[in-house]
């Protein structure tokens, strides 16, 4: 798997068919892994992919969206460079999507590697890259399932329990804005997070303030968010972003019959509208 | 000493319709509870989900978005938007806490001010009904 990743690296680069491939090398601490950028063929065997690979690197392609670049990608990454061309924010023309079948990964958190999958890969059942240029393994022909009990089971909790469940946990938020800089989705020059007049995210750190971030920042990769769970991976006080972004995934799915990041062309739902649209409201 | 609860409710109405609709319930003497807020905007469509999480923030007990009935929009399809946005927002934050009940999108139009003050009658008793919303 991995000699098939750097030979496929290397060609690219010795042919100029790309002057940089993304893809994962191993860490200081010999245990995880992280991001890098290949330029010479000479430096193709850096590359590796195992289960420790956890970062979606599409978000680099949006740098990198006028020059021709190659990118190591699993299932979940693939769609988010789906909803990047979706959204107009990359040239196909300019990338070469090395697409690796996965299984699932392991949890990383803080150089510690844990014996367990992340949220992420517990429920997801796409294991076969989206969109490729080479594929690297062989393809699942399973059709992906849906699986929301972990929703569902939130749903159910009383409107009590539920509104201590989300304090307990985004009082915790100490607004470092991670969730949105790992976000393949959030490519907004000036956030609204970040925004001074009007001030919609105050600057002190109170719990009525990060509620206001969790939610708008949730809202706004309502439709958008593919589920690579970078920001769930990357928050430093573990609040459980993906049981929010997949309560929106779900009703998106129920609603408008729609899951981001698996086709290039099709118009996602908050684009347009249906004037027979019956959503159970306004009809 | 029981004190009543006053809900507040933060109105987001659109300029062409419904706004003109409850002008029409102020010129026509129809009373309706001043519990709302009215904050006139161009359409529905330009309520940003953002605003109604700001209301809620700030303590409004409800939100209520109002706008041309579908089909009448003054931008043909800013109520179209409005509608899937809606659709999708409300559960949201019943989920995350903010009982659906508290967030209302209604169709009034400029002829509409006895709708109007129907709309502001039922949502202020429901609001009382499920009492103050603790922040
Ligand atoms: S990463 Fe976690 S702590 Fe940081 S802003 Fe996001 S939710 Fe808050
Ligand atoms: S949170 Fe919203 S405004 Fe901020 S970068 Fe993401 S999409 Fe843009
Ligand atoms: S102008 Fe009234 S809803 Fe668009």
């Amino acid at each position: 798997m991995i000699e098939e990743i750097r030979n496929k690296a290397k060609e690219l680069l010795e042919t100029k068919t790309v002057d940089c491939v993304i893809g994962y090398e191993p860490a200081t601490d010999n245990l995880t892994s992280r991001p890098v950028f290949i330029y010479e063929p000479s430096q193709v065997n850096r590359l590796i992919f195992d289960e420790t690979c956890v970062h979606n690197l599409s978000k680099y392609l949006i740098n990198r969206r006028y020059k021709p670049t190659g990118i190591v990608a699993k299932p979940c990454d693939t769609r988010g460079i789906n909803l990047l061309l979706n959204e107009k924010q990359l040239r196909r023309e300019n990338l070469f999507i090395i697409g690796v079948v996965c299984s699932g990964i392991r949890k990383v958190r803080f150089n510690q590697i844990e014996n367990s999958m992340p949220t992420k890969c517990q429920y997801c059942s796409q294991h076969t890259p989206v969109i490729y240029d080479f594929l690297v393994g062989e393809p699942v022909t399973e059709a992906p399932t849906h699986n929301y009990s972990d929703i569902t089971e939130i749903e159910n909790m009383s409107p009590a329990q539920r509104k201590a469940f989300w304090s307990e946990h985004f009082d915790r938020c100490i607004r470092c804005y991670g969730c949105r800089q790992v976000c393949a989705g959030c490519y907004c020059y000036e956030c609204f997070g970040d925004e001074l007049d009007p001030l919609w995210v105050g600057i002190r750190i109170a719990p009525g303030e990060n509620w206001v971030w969790n939610t708008v920042r949730a809202f706004h990769l309502s439709a958008r968010c593919i589920a690579c769970g970078e920001c769930e991976h990357i928050c430093p006080v573990n609040i459980p972003l993906m049981l929010v972004n997949r309560k929106l995934e779900k009703d998106t799915l129920h609603l408008f019959d729609f899951e981001p990041g698996i086709d290039t062309e099709i118009v996602p739902p908050f684009a347009t509208y249906k004037k027979e649209d019956k959503l159970g409201t306004g009809e | 000493m029981a004190v009543s609860h006053e809900p507040r409710i933060v109105g987001f109405l659109c300029n062409w319709c419904s706004y003109a609709g409850a002008d029409l319930a102020g010129t026509s003497r129809i009373t309706y509870p001043a519990n709302i807020r009215i904050i006139r905007v161009p359409c529905s469509g330009r309520v940003d989900p953002l605003f109604v999480v700001k209301s809620f923030q700030l303590g409004a007990d409800g939100v209520l978005i109002a706008g041309c009935h579908p089909g009448d929009c003054h931008y043909t399809e800013g109520n179209y938007h409005t509608r899937r946005r809606f659709a999708l927002l409300r559960p949201f934050l019943d989920y995350l806490g903010i009982d659906q009940e508290r967030f209302r999108l209604e169709w009034v139009s400029a002829s509409e001010g006895k709708k109007f003050s129907e709309v502001v009658a039922d949502f202020t008793e429901t609001l009382k009904r499920i009492g103050p919303r603790e922040i």
